[in-house]
């Protein structure tokens, strides 16, 4: 039997913002530009923007409780035809009633219907926007890790 | 972001930069003053957006819910390729009828 070996992750970049909210904008401008070259489409590259901002959004806002003495932590690496970025935050400790730990769907009807809060569609929009996205917890450390195909067409739905 | 009223019955708003939960009062502000000019369509014009979070689409669930109580339609214009997507994936499009420009979006109007 023969076993394909992955390749092993490659770093491309490593960073920190301080947890106040808008620097997910730093975030996903960092993200575009160390994946650029690398051959996402303009379309895949949006939806990684929009779902690394909404991670890091959610790290910053319901992980590190908008602390900026508390870092969001960002790395981006490319293995073989994937890219992965893992997104940080220290609120291993109380994951309750954050996003990801909701089962609700946002449902626009009941949104409408004022049986949901307006609010609440991150968790959503990076599920949709990437390939593939996995929560893990370690202790404090909170992890999202967010994955795109290179030379996929499309994205959306997926989870580890 | 700018209310201009277009004949009796429609308003557009003009948006600019971000729309995030921030935008809030701002949006909320054009929302009042296109409803005391009387107008029964909002249009809103995406064309000057630069960003728009998840924030935004629950700042325009609220905006939505305004318009419906008073009776009023909503449409759009102006939005991006992924946008667009990002509308049809949380249905938004479904409430707010999007077009390709402002005179298809002002012409459905006066139909």
């Amino acid at each position: 039997m023969t076993s394909i070996a992955r390749p092993a992750p490659r770093r491309l970049a490593s960073f920190a913002v301080p947890s106040v909210p808008g620097n997910e904008r730093i975030a996903l401008t960092q993200v575009a530009e160390t994946v650029a070259g690398l051959g996402l489409s303009p379309a895949r590259l949006d939806k990684l923007k929009t779902a690394v901002a909404e991670a890091t959004m959610n790290a910053i806002e319901h992980g590190n409780d908008s602390r900026p003495e508390l870092p969001v932590r960002v790395e981006v690496f490319q293995s073989g035809a994937e890219i992965i970025v893992t997104i940080a935050d220290r609120g291993g400790r109380s994951d309750e009633g954050t996003p990801e730990n909701s089962a609700e769907v946002p449902d626009l009807d009941r949104k409408l219907d004022g049986e949901q809060g307006p609010r609440g569609w991150g968790l959503f929009l990076i599920r949709h926007m990437v390939d593939a996205m996995a929560i893990t917890t370690q202790g404090e450390r909170h992890t999202v890790r967010l994955m795109m195909r290179i030379g996929s067409q499309d994205a959306g739905g997926g989870e580890d | 972001m700018h209310v201009r009223q277009v004949g009796d019955r429609a308003a557009v708003i003009d948006i600019k930069g971000d729309v995030t939960a921030a935008s809030e009062p701002v949006l909320m502000s054009a929302y009042e003053q296109a409803d005391r000019q009387g107008a029964r369509r909002l249009v809103l014009n995406f064309r000057g957006l630069e960003y728009m979070n998840s924030g935004g689409i629950g700042m325009l669930v609220t905006f939505l819910i305004r318009a419906n109580r008073q009776h009023q339609e909503l449409a759009a214009f102006g939005l991006s390729a992924h946008y667009r997507e990002i509308f049809e994936l949380t249905r938004l499009d479904e409430a707010i009828t999007i077009y390709d420009d402002e005179r298809s979006a002002l012409s459905d109007a006066a139909s």
